[in-house]
């Protein structure tokens, strides 16, 4: 216990400058700290807005970090909810740290079975432009957690599955029973009668294999006689040769005379075109004789009015 | 004397009790606030008395500070390097720094400082406020035409809550510093991830409930062991006026501790 005397009090050399340096040493102290705190929580770090849009925002606190690479480069300020009901976590990134962010990034958010939860991104083109300020993103979400009740209900389904396939009365143990059944009879019987079911079929199938194979002997002489006949030296092949000879030759007479009815045919288009000059002048000279009857009919008439056995033809009243 | 009338004795002795307890507290109360009258009226800084308060904050602090800061420290360095050992072995290294300044900087050096201020500083000045008392010094002092109050009480309570806060800061410093050390090793190549680790800890709402339960518990072990001893009579058992501040004390202390925690963690 400290032992003061009560008075009059010891005197303590430059007490009030003693006193007021433990008081400027515990400002500083509670000042840096503010200032250290401060600087710790970004408050003095230039940033822009990610927004990422969950479905659960389960496990994610305002504070923590947005990891690249294992190293921290956002913070969540704000976790909300939006008109949807989804999630949105609101992570301020440091301009300094911005450009590790790319168009194409993926976010993930992921938690973890012991620990806390973590959101990671990842970016795969580092060319691609950097990510605007206030970009909003849908964060894929990959639980450890809940993927372990869907994992023991597949094991569970599988085990299921195994053991009504290796059931003494299932279908496998049945399918393997006939496969044994019909080994026991392919070895006994052979093949042949274990397809057809009985002997007698079993030897028709023999007779019928032997039979083709006859044929296909007389086939195969057939074969060399025909051979013999197309392709030989007397053969159709070579009468065939000469006739195709033959056949050019007369078709090079057949060009030549078809050049000559060329002709002809050029000629007999003159005279049809002189004919048809000669239709003109026809039309014409019709047109003319056609003109002169018309004035000789009209002359006839003035002819028959001015003569005295002209017939009056003037109506009168009475 | 009949059941019934000792029953009823037993009562009003019992609602006697409780009532000269919550008059102690509300004299706990009315002396915190006419001290933090007092300390923000600028006619207390006199001459005389801001001697008088100079030197109990340096009498009162500095012999206490460079021994709490050694013991501190080592209880420290224990700590985080069992904190860092056991997180590691379970493969949880990561956390192992936010629990390191959640348990320690958060929660066990505040209390520490104050118990700390308490036993060297505040309950010797409460024996001493007692003595002065006995002795009839106030009264002295009165005829003179000062006040006891400011002269002799203020730059107590002003003391003690400056040598909680004075001790909670050094350390506090400097067990961040000691686990930085600890995990980083002497290299600054670990300032930054650990500076977001700090950040990432104090929040605004945990660094404001930090923040005021130091200053209350530094005002709960100034205050109480002084005003528990300056309203009873100095003459009527003196022993059990101190006892009677020291229970008061660790109970508010209790009180504080739970109020913080609740705060922060539910």
């Amino acid at each position: 216990m400290n032992e003061k005397p009560s008075a009059p009090p010891s005197p303590v050399a430059h007490v009030e400058v003693k006193a007021a340096l433990l008081l400027l040493l515990l400002l500083l102290l509670l000042c840096g700290s503010i200032l250290y705190v401060m600087y710790a929580r970004g408050v003095f770090e230039s940033t822009q807005e990610l927004v990422l849009l969950a479905d659960d925002s389960e496990g994610v606190r305002p504070g923590m970090d947005l990891t690249f690479s294992g190293f921290p480069i956002g913070r969540v300020r704000r976790i909300e909810l939006d008109a949807d009901g989804a999630a949105r976590i609101i992570v301020d990134i440091p301009r300094k740290d911005a450009h590790w962010l790319r168009e194409s990034s993926v976010f993930t958010l992921t938690r973890g079975l012991v620990g806390t939860t973590s959101i990671k991104a990842f970016t795969g083109i580092p060319s691609d432009p950097p990510l605007p300020d206030g970009a909003v993103r849908k964060v894929l979400v990959g639980d450890a957690t809940a993927e372990i009740p869907r994992l023991v209900a597949a094991a569970r389904e599988l085990v299921q599955n195994l053991n009504a396939i290796s059931a003494p009365d299932s279908p496998l143990n049945a399918s393997l029973a006939n496969a044994q059944a019909v080994s026991g009879k392919l070895k006994e019987r052979g093949a042949l009668e274990f397809l057809f079911g009985n002997e007698a079929a079993a030897k028709r199938i023999v007779a019928t294999v032997e039979r083709t194979q006859a044929l296909i002997a007389r086939l195969d002489a057939l074969t060399t006689k025909a051979d013999a006949q197309v392709f030989g030296t007397d053969g159709v092949m070579n009468e065939m040769r000469a006739t195709v000879v033959e056949l050019k030759a007369t078709l090079g007479d057949a060009r030549a005379t078809l050049k000559r009815v060329d002709g002809l045919l050029q000629e007999v288009q003159a005279v049809a075109s002189n004919a048809r000059g000669a239709t003109t002048d026809l039309d014409a000279l019709r047109a003319e004789v056609e003109a002169n009857l018309r004035k000789i009919e009209h002359l006839v008439d003035e002819v028959n009015r001015k003569w005295p056995f002209a017939r009056d033809t003037e109506l009168k009243l009475p | 004397m009949s059941p019934s009338l000792s029953r009823e004795g037993t009562l009003s002795e019992l609602g006697r009790a409780l009532l000269r307890w919550l008059a102690g507290w509300w004299r706990i109360l009315f002396l915190g606030a006419l001290t933090l009258v007092l300390a923000l009226s600028p006619s207390t800084y006199y001459r005389a008395n801001r001697q008088a308060l100079a030197r109990n904050i340096y009498l009162d602090t500095a012999p206490n500070l460079l021994w709490f800061t050694v013991l501190s420290a080592l209880i420290s360095l224990v700590l985080i390097h069992i904190v860092v050992v056991t997180a590691v072995s379970y493969g949880l290294a990561q956390y192992a720094l936010e629990m390191v300044v959640r348990v320690l900087v958060l929660e066990l050096i505040p209390l520490t400082a104050a118990v700390f201020a308490a036993v060297r500083v505040t309950l010797p000045n409460g024996t001493e406020i007692a003595e002065l008392r006995a002795r009839g010094e106030f009264d002295s002092l009165q005829q003179r035409g000062l006040d006891p109050l400011q002269h002799e009480v203020l730059p107590r309570i002003v003391s003690g809550v400056f040598c909680v806060l004075m001790l909670a800061s050094v350390a506090s410093v400097l067990t961040l510093v000691l686990a930085y050390l600890q995990v980083y090793g002497f290299t600054p190549e670990g300032l930054a991830r650990y500076t977001r680790d700090v950040g990432r800890v104090f929040n605004p709402p945990l660094a404001l409930i930090f923040a005021l339960k130091t200053f209350f518990l530094a005002l709960a072990v100034a205050l109480i062991p002084v005003a528990s001893v300056l309203y009873d009579l100095p003459r009527r058992a003196r022993t059990s006026a101190e006892l009677q501040g020291l229970v008061r004390m660790f109970l508010a202390i209790l009180l504080i501790e739970a109020v913080s925690l609740a705060s922060n963690y539910y």
